[in-house]
């Protein structure tokens, strides 16, 4: 078990923070070069960067878009998301792994703190899983990794919070701790190749989206080329 | 390209839908109208043969990239859609119609599903498919107000569009919408609602004579006038149904003195490439162009329509020149601006009922046109009231996308489409509804009618029009009036 820990903290542990930030990069650079060539072929290469730049703003910090529409769900949502980010990044005991990985660390949260957001997460995740499986909408248009990613993601928080907050017998916790690791790297693994790469590709969303209504010029020619349609009535 | 028509057993095919009955006949769509003559044989391979062609020449395949890695199904777009909300219908929550598109980039243009479909042996794209499609984008109005709800950014009405485009290159496109454009590419007439050159000069010049016997001035449509400040481009149909807004607009110029014409070489502002097919809308957008360019004009002027501003304030530039192209205003913009000059002036006591404004999505979604016309309303309307959600969040009319001119559907957008809007206009209880776009007009007026509800769908220029106020120096002596009438006479 020992060994096992000690392979998944080191080792396993850096591979999969090297597959997670290759493979973010990997995104963002694709998503990055998709845009350069857009914007290269755009005829018109104005964007309107001030809405650009407030839309974006407005999904970061969502408070004036809370209250539009599933006002309950939004709020739960942007909770989970809150403890989400800021646990596995700024907690005490994570800093140390993060040091001892990376050779450097940050300021950390208090524990007290960390608790309340591993606490909210929780429920919170728990409340979204309800959530989804409830509603006939959410239903309907879920694949399945919108079903196994909340849980996925549950799992190192509940390992976690047991760890920290019990008096565990020697064998229990390292078990425990063991699942929690695998299971964060599990994620780090699983996260650029499925929806979470939402967490990077997110702030270009709008921008993306916006850059995609720049047409290139003169593709009526070129594709009436391709498709041999030259000359056909409209 | 198909020269034989359809058989019997095509038009059965293309007519089935793929709802459940009982949905059917809760839409009240009881003719689909995906309806243009089409082969029927191979359509997934041309299918996909026409989507691979427009990927190769368009921006679409980064968007469709960037939407496929991060689509989060959180399905907050379905409580934003007023056509999920009127039909209740799962199959119309933007989430799911994005995603039947979606799914055929991911299997046929995309490493990892090429690979996971050929394994598999699954998700190939059908020709059950291809008509799922055609009949849920033409659901969609097109109004775009789930893209402002989508957390993660995606942009379902470019989605739609595309959609509808590759759909289009395989014939699949309203009826209406092909007919109206193969008039304006390849008619005589040039316009959407073939009006011959002779046609519109007299009902200009019958208009002009309304004006001066109705406000005692010489107002005119001045044709043809190279170096104008303004070429003039409205919704071709407003010459026929919307003379009023026409008459509002012409006596602002009257009022103000600045050069502005109409080309008869091309006087249609109508693009209905916006709403099914890029390669019309850059065909239109270029007789904008070159019309401008014939009369020397400096700029392009769209008259109340909404789709007609955007396509050509987008993509003017995009497809004429960039930063070179003619700058595009809508006539609100300008007599917004004429208005905070001062150089136009109304009267606060003629308009007294109680006034509201629709905002047409395509100059709102993005604020380009939101807050101008509602100044210049609450300026000389004593009773002017607000419609909420209004502005970037406003409730589409029902008829947008293209889907107005459909009159096949009038019963499905005045029941469905146009729901949320007619339960907001009886709400608000107005009397007069201003509507600045000619899409808007013609569903709200067919909305109104069927709904039952006690209300008047006008223009901004319409009410601008009664409330105008003249210089004296303008005005032509009473006794010339006379005399010109009896002369006729």
């Amino acid at each position: 078990m020992e060994a096992l820990l000690e392979f998944a903290r080191g080792p396993l542990f850096r591979l999969s923070l090297a597959i997670m930030i290759l493979g973010l990069i990997r995104i963002l650079a694709l998503d990055l070069y998709g845009a350069w060539e857009a914007y290269r072929k755009a005829g018109d290469k104005t964007l309107p960067w001030k809405l650009i730049i407030v839309r974006t703003l407005h999904w970061f910090f969502p408070v004036k878009r809370v209250l539009h529409s599933r006002p309950v769900y939004s709020i739960i949502s942007i909770l989970f998301h809150v403890g989400l980010l800021l646990v596995p990044i700024f907690l005490f005991a994570h800093i140390q792994l993060w040091k001892s990985a990376i050779g450097f660390g940050w300021w950390a949260i208090p524990k007290g703190l960390a608790d309340i957001f591993t606490i909210t997460t929780i429920i919170c995740g728990i409340l979204l899983f309800i959530g989804r499986v409830s509603s006939t909408a959410s239903n309907f248009i879920s694949r399945k990794q919108d079903y196994w990613w909340p849980l996925l993601l549950l799992l190192p928080f509940i390992t976690g919070f047991l760890c920290m907050n019990s008096s565990l017998a020697a064998s229990t916790y390292q078990f425990l701790i063991l699942i929690h690791i695998l299971a964060a790297e599990l994620i780090f693994i699983l996260l650029p190749f499925t929806k979470i790469a939402h967490c990077i590709l997110m702030p270009l969303s709008q921008f993306i989206a916006n850059l995609a209504w720049k047409f290139p010029a003169n593709t009526d020619d070129d594709i009436c080329t391709t498709l041999n349609k030259k000359g056909a009535p409209v | 390209m198909r020269t034989s028509k359809i058989t019997e057993e095509e038009r059965q095919k293309a007519f089935t839908s793929m709802r459940k009955p009982e949905v059917n006949k809760k839409q009240n769509l009881e003719v689909l109208y995906h309806i243009e003559d089409f082969d029927i044989n191979d359509r997934p391979r041309c299918f996909l043969e026409a989507f691979a062609a427009i990927l190769k020449h368009s921006n679409y395949r980064m968007a469709l990239d960037h939407f496929i890695r991060l689509s989060a199904k959180c399905s907050r777009c379905a409580t934003t859609c007023q056509v999920y909300q009127a039909t209740g219908d799962l199959k119309d929550i933007p989430c799911y119609r994005s995603e039947l598109l979606l799914s055929v980039y991911r299997r046929h243009f995309t490493l990892g599903g090429m690979l996971r479909g050929k394994i598999a042996g699954t998700g190939h794209l059908t020709d059950e498919k291809i008509q799922e499609m055609a009949q849920s984008f033409y659901n969609c109005t097109a109004c775009r107000r789930c893209v402002n709800e989508c957390p993660s950014g995606i942009d379902h009405g470019l989605i739609t569009h595309l959609g509808r485009y590759i759909l289009s290159e395989i014939g699949i496109t309203p009826r209406a919408l092909v007919v109206s454009t193969r008039e304006q590419l390849e008619g005589t007439s040039g316009n959407t609602s073939a009006v011959p050159v002779p046609a519109l000069l007299d009902t200009l010049e019958f208009l002009s004579e309304d004006m001066l016997e109705e406000k005692g001035v010489n107002i005119k449509f001045p044709i043809d006038i190279e170096n104008s400040d303004y070429v003039f481009f409205p919704a071709v149909s407003d010459f026929l149904m919307e003379a009023e807004t026409l008459m509002g607009i012409a006596a602002v110029f009257t009022a103000t003195g600045d050069k502005w014409t109409t080309g008869t070489g091309y006087f249609d502002g109508i693009n209905y490439g916006l709403f099914y097919s890029d390669r019309i809308l850059e065909r239109v957008v270029k007789k904008i162009d070159a019309e401008t360019k014939r009369l020397n004009g400096k700029n392009v002027l769209i008259g109340e329509c909404g789709h007609a501003s955007r396509s050509a304030k987008m993509f003017l530039p995009a497809y004429c020149g960039g930063d070179k192209a003619f700058p595009v205003i809508n006539i609100m913009e300008y007599t917004y601006k004429v208005w905070k000059e001062g150089r136009l002036k109304l009267d606060p006591n003629i308009v007294t009922e109680k006034v509201a404004y629709h905002d047409p999505c395509n100059i709102a979604r993005t604020k380009w046109i939101v807050n101008q016309p509602r100044e210049i309303l609450k300026a000389f309307c004593k009773n002017y009231v607000e419609m909420t959600p209004s502005g970037e969040d406003n409730i589409c009319c029902g008829g947008g996308g293209g889907t107005v001119s459909l009159d096949e559907i009038r019963s499905y957008r005045t029941t469905v489409g146009g729901k949320l809007k007619a339960d907001q206009i009886r709400k608000s209880g107005c009397k007069i509804l201003v509507a600045p776009c000619a899409n808007c007009k013609k569903q709200l007026k067919e909305l109104v009618e069927d709904q039952k509800i006690d209300c008047q769908v006008v223009g901004l220029h319409d009410l601008i029009y009664k409330a105008i106020i003249f210089d004296e120096s303008l005005k032509v002596k009473l006794d010339a009036i006379e005399n010109a009438s009896q002369e006729e006479k």
